[in-house]
């Protein structure tokens, strides 16, 4: 066995490189900056780009734009930067780039602790940008979850075109851990749908849609193809990279299938809806996690991130006590895994949630196991929160205190 | 103290030497810090900063009128060391918060207390338009060719070839730029009444980086517009120099990037000189 020790801010620049992360921009912020020194460190030696922004507004602006030329783009950062992230998290959802968002939690609100672990982002990461638009988010529970969840952030910011979140906290991407090498689980990184070569007329005057094959009256003389045409709703359009072979256009503001502003009424509400759809309609194939049932068991605990390592702890332990819990360890946290948590909830009487906040997620447990009790007409488990907002981690004593 | 010790026959020897009840206490902590013992490294020279700020606002006689604006940076904990009202304004935004008390309270004296860091890249913006506002604020505008706190990071003040923990293979001009003159390019606003760039690393440039911060407060006072005081200043732990060598390393490696000197001075400055 082949073991190393390391921190899961190399295993997250390791992890991004290896899915073919080809640009970083970052502003030096704790806990982040050593993601940012990683990156800056590495890129250069395998062509590709690092940039010291002036600012997190900028970093993130950089990544947008290189993203939209092509590039595998990352950026990290956390509390304070990911709150100057707001608004370009809108704009890199209306122009549904492909982009890697690292957030490592510290405590907040404000600069809060800049070295203290909290789990406070979960729904800031959600409807952190005006319109409340979905995005993805992963939480990475080990050091090598950092190097696999990062490949898989990766494969799908590409395959949905969308922003997706990395959200480790800061005892995470700092804390140094022995990792087994064999742990590391690659993935197969998916690429963004691209539009094929330009197609020459068919000598009716109407244009080819390189995108279609078919002829497209629809497309404007210099148009090769529909840049923001979807087809279902819920399709996702392939994308032609500025500077590449098409005429490529994007406007932040509503928007046409030229990419041109629109205030069209069914233009406008296809367009939001397929934001929302091409996500939603895609929970289940994005519902990643670790169960580990008991079948004697009454409680399940359900955590992530740092959290979720105490959890284990506890239910390896809750075994050895004769009182056994199962845990739930979730590694996406939006969309809700919700066919995972309502499999896991199935046959306990208790649900503990634990994280470093006041009970964000907990919201969204108790939202979906309520909601399925009330249309199954059954009695939904006892839901608790396991909370701390100390700076200190939940610990593995917490959670047996939870079991009855 | 020492006189109670002193000898007769030594104290005969010394006639000039006052009887303890006559001394006069000529350098003292000023009034405008408090007790706290600061967090900074040995060797940054942050403290001598502050106790010059503090001088001057004693000198003034403005302590009780006067507000501190904090940054995010090594200079977080500013609000704690003077013995004025403080408040830490989010990183870069201070001269934006410092307006908005100036506005409202036009009689008291502002200061903000700046990183090059938060000043000359994420507050760009800030300064600039604080500047091109010509708002009656003093700003103090530390200049140690690094991100301190965050750990040495490369700054927009960083002098090419460098290296840095974010420029590992020293700044290189052709990817990360030039090192930025924020305090020429305010110079030459209107709203500007008084920029110099001072230093840190002598006993006669401490000197007159005092003056420099006394007319940067004056110009307020005469509500001329902004006052900005550039300082270059030593940050040992992250050159990962000795406290002496990183004065060496100001006068040597940073003056003639960032030339000393008074770059605007308004008229109605000039008497007080």
């Amino acid at each position: 066995m082949t073991r190393e020790y390391i921190d899961g801010a190399s295993a997250i620049a390791r992890g991004a490189l290896k899915a073919g992360c080809n640009f970083f921009a970052g502003y030096p912020i704790s806990p982040a900056t050593p993601i940012l020194l990683h990156m800056l460190r590495e890129l250069p030696k395998v062509g590709g780009v690092g940039i010291q922004a002036e600012d997190e507004i900028s970093a993130i602006s950089m990544c947008i734009g290189a993203a939209m030329s092509g590039a595998s783009a990352m950026t990290a950062t956390s509390g304070p930067g990911i709150s100057l992230y707001s608004e370009n998290i809108g704009l890199a959802i209306m122009g549904e780039v492909p982009l890697v968002i690292v957030d490592v939690m510290r405590m907040g609100p404000a600069t809060g602790g800049a070295t203290t672990a909290a789990q406070g982002d979960i729904q800031f990461v959600r409807w952190g940008t005006s319109g409340g638009y979905p995005i993805v988010a992963l939480a990475p529970s080990s050091v090598a979850e950092c190097y696999t969840l990062a490949q898989r952030a990766f494969d799908i910011a590409e395959r949905l075109r969308t922003p997706v979140f990395l959200l480790p906290d800061k005892e995470m991407v700092m804390s140094m851990a022995t990792v087994d090498v064999a742990e590391y689980e690659d993935i197969e990184v998916g690429k963004r749908p691209l539009v094929p070569a330009p197609r020459a007329g068919n000598g009716s005057g109407v244009k080819i849609n390189a995108v279609t094959g078919r002829p497209d009256p629809r497309l404007r003389p210099e148009e090769t193809y529909l840049p923001y045409d979807f087809d279902p709703i819920d399709a996702i359009p392939a994308t032609s990279p500025f500077g590449g072979p098409h005429i490529t256009r994007f406007t932040t503001s509503s928007h046409d299938e030229h990419g041109f502003l629109t205030k069209d009424p069914v233009k406008v509400g296809r367009l939001n809806d397929h934001l929302r759809l091409k996500i939603e309609n895609r929970r289940h194939e994005l519902e990643f996690g670790r169960l580990e049932r008991h079948e004697d068991a009454k409680t399940l605990f359900i955590s992530y991130g740092t959290t979720a390592r105490a959890m284990r702890e506890a239910v390896e332990r809750s075994h050895e006590s004769g009182e056994p819990a199962s845990g739930l360890t979730l590694h996406t946290l939006w969309p809700v895994p919700e066919n995972l948590i309502l499999a896991a909830a199935e046959g306990h009487e208790r649900v503990v949630v634990a994280e470093l906040n006041h009970g964000q997620y907990r919201r969204e447990i108790e939202r979906l196991l309520y909601k399925h009790a009330a249309q199954n007409r059954q009695a939904p488990p006892e839901i608790l929160g396991l909370n701390r907002v100390d700076g200190e981690l939940i610990t593995p004593e917490q959670f047996l205190e939870m079991t009855p | 103290m020492t006189v109670t010790q002193v000898s007769t026959t030594q104290a005969k020897s010394m006639p000039s030497l006052p009887r303890l009840e006559e001394m006069q206490v000529v350098y003292k902590k000023p009034e405008s810090l408090t007790d706290a013992h600061t967090h900074y490294c040995p060797g940054c020279t942050h403290g001598i900063i502050h106790r010059l700020i503090a001088e001057v606002i004693d000198e003034l006689g403005v302590r009780e009128r006067t507000i501190g604006v904090a940054p995010v940076g090594c200079a977080v904990f500013a609000y704690e060391y003077f013995n004025v009202d403080g408040c830490e304004a989010a990183h870069g935004r201070a001269p934006a918060m410092a307006t908005g008390l100036k506005r409202v309270m036009p009689n008291h004296i502002i200061f903000t207390y700046q990183g090059d860091g938060d000043l000359a890249s994420i507050g760009g913006n800030e300064i600039l338009h604080a500047a091109g506002r010509g708002e009656n604020l003093t700003v103090i505008f530390v200049n140690n060719a690094v991100y301190g706190m965050t750990g040495g990071q490369m700054a927009p003040t960083t002098p090419p070839g460098m290296v840095t923990t974010s420029s590992p293979f020293g700044r290189d001009i052709q990817s990360q730029g030039y090192p930025m003159h924020i305090t020429e390019m305010l110079a030459i606003m209107p709203g500007v009444a008084y920029a110099a760039r001072r230093s840190m690393h002598s006993v006669a440039e401490i000197r007159k980086t005092k003056k420099a911060i006394r007319l940067a407060f004056e110009a307020q006072l005469k509500n001329l517009g902004l006052g900005i005081v550039e300082i270059l200043s030593s940050c040992p732990t992250n050159w990962h120099l000795g406290p002496v060598e990183s004065l060496d390393f100001i006068r040597d490696r940073m003056i003639p990037i960032f030339p000393l000197g008074e770059l605007k001075v308004h008229e109605a400055l000039k008497q007080s000189k």
